[in-house]
């Protein structure tokens, strides 16, 4: 069997911007994993391939060892295609058995199971095609099947997820160093430090209300209080931090402050004071001392995110923080608002006031007003400089992948950029 | 309509708070203006503004006197079709 994560639908992908905008939706985490992790679990699959959108192929083939948008996986094998927002502990459909398919309320496939001897019905040079046709042809499935909707949800579900996959992991006890004095609250049975990471003195992990996961390499400073259910990465350091539940810090990460019940995906600086609640924020992006979003509306309704620049959405929680694209910086004594939207490869510089709610991709935000600022060829020679200082390549396929999303994103822009040279003729 | 040096000049003037008649085409805008890098990118934005155009903007970053703005901007204007006084 053969296990086909596929996400092609523009609709569905922004959805999860900004995040999405440089990775497919399952390099999305939620809990101590991304979701094609827990999905790759789920079914068991040895033998994993993909369909990614076009413009970011290239640049994901990098980082990936499963074929990418390779149409010969389409063929030769039984085969699970999966849309990845499908919830792992959710599907407990068995990876080989007739052919069926699921299909959710907007037509999107959830799921399509194809015995080998019904390939020759379908195409298989195309994966849209290949959806298609098993559509048309394919016993519909009708059991509800629950699935990511918003990447909010992700963050929203930490805690929770954060809890299983730890029981999942099965791991516990102290493999790393925990320099005295250093204090554990709650059953050691709920706290693992992995192999080659180091407690320093003066630490608290409180895992009296949920585990604590603190992963190979890891650091964690003195004066840091990590409250369960929570996961460290691989190399992550903790300096300092009021390091409340439900967080799921990724891997080289830096990270200062106060930090609640947020996912960081890695590689990410937040090296000092400056809180950071309910947010979702990518990779190689550095936040300035101070940098502080609200995650709490005064009037605790429910807070809306302005996904595309336009419409706000209504989250249903009263709980979010902020969303924040890759390779994004904010200057010092950054105000984010409740449910602001932070496009990848932007630029903040504080106001000293709450900055608006949408920010576009590739905006250099000055005077509070979207710029243009000094163009994407600084801001790709920035993310080299960052990228090179953790041993890590920017590509020719990572600039090809980036230059699409700055078309894709232009629109927009430009008109925030037009607005703001208005705004600039009366400050 | 003013020329478009009177007209760069008194963009810079406004967002470099200088008084116009003390700008000459000679004078560099960080050197001798005083212009910071956010106000360069100030600059740009506004002279996108006075004269209803789109600049590159790392071309036009690279501008750095007065005159080489007028010079930039009048091939620009001729460029998108902006009609001006020279």
């Amino acid at each position: 069997m053969r296990l086909i994560l596929v996400d092609r639908s523009k609709e569905v992908r922004s959805r999860f911007h900004p995040l999405t905008l440089s990775r497919p939706i399952w390099e999305l985490r939620t809990g101590f994993t991304s979701l094609a992790e827990k999905l790759v679990a789920k079914t068991g699959a040895a033998d994993v391939a993909c369909f990614v959108p076009d413009y970011m192929a290239a640049a994901y083939r990098a980082k990936t060892a499963w074929p990418v948008n390779d149409p010969a996986t389409l063929a030769g094998d039984d085969l699970l295609l999966v849309d990845p927002r499908v919830k792992a502990e959710s599907f407990s459909v068995s990876p080989t058995g007739p052919s069926e398919i699921a299909v959710d309320d907007e037509g999107q496939v959830l799921y399509a199971r194809v015995a080998r001897v019904d390939l020759g019905a379908l195409q298989t040079d195309d994966v849209g095609k290949f959806l298609s046709a098993a559509k048309a042809r394919l016993p519909k499935a009708n059991a509800p099947l629950p699935k990511w909707e918003y990447i909010w949800h992700l963050m929203l579900a930490n805690p929770e997820q954060l809890s299983s996959d730890f029981a999942a992991a099965g791991r516990h006890g102290i493999e790393g160093a925990v320099e005295e004095p250093s204090a554990v609250r709650g059953a050691k049975k709920d706290v693992y430090i992995a192999p080659g990471a180091r407690v320093h003195p003066m630490v608290v992990i409180d895992a009296t209300e949920g585990p604590v996961y603190i992963d190979e390499r890891a650091v964690i400073y003195p004066f840091t209080r990590i409250v369960g259910p929570c996961y460290i990465g691989k190399e992550s350091r903790l300096i300092a931090v009021k390091c409340h539940e439900g967080n799921s810090i990724g891997p080289s990460c830096r990270i200062g402050g106060e930090i609640e019940c947020s996912i960081i995906q890695g590689y990410t600086n937040k090296y000092h004071e400056g809180f950071l609640g309910h947010a979702y924020v990518g990779e190689w992006v550095n936040l300035g001392a101070l940098t502080t979003n609200s995650d709490l509306k005064n009037d605790y309704s429910p807070v809306s995110v302005i996904m595309h620049g336009r419409l706000p959405i209504d989250t249903g929680s009263n709980k979010v923080g902020c969303l924040i694209g890759d390779h994004t910086k904010t200057s010092i004594g950054t105000f984010l608002n409740t449910g602001a939207y932070v496009g990848a490869m932007a630029i903040i510089m504080a106001t000293g006031k709450p900055m608006q709610k949408f920010i576009p991709s590739f905006a250099w935000l000055l005077e509070g007003v979207v710029t243009k600022g000094f163009g994407k060829g600084q801001l790709y020679k920035t993310a080299r400089t960052v990228m090179g200082r953790r041993g890590c390549k920017w590509t020719d396929a990572d600039e090809t992948m980036w230059d699409a999303v700055f078309e894709f994103t232009k629109a927009r822009r430009d008109e925030l950029i037009k607005k703001g040279r208005r705004a600039m003729q009366k400050l | 309509m003013a020329t478009i040096e009177e007209r760069v000049k008194a963009v810079t003037a406004r967002v470099l708070n200088v008084d116009p008649a003390e700008i000459k085409p000679e004078h560099y805008f960080a050197v001798d203006l005083g212009a910071e890098s956010v106000q360069s990118v100030e600059l740009v934005a506004s002279f996108e503004e006075e004269f209803g155009i789109e600049m590159e903007e790392e071309e036009a970053l690279a501008v750095e006197t007065v005159g080489g703005a007028v010079e930039f901007i009048t091939r620009i204007c001729r460029r998108q079709g902006v009609q001006i006084e020279e």
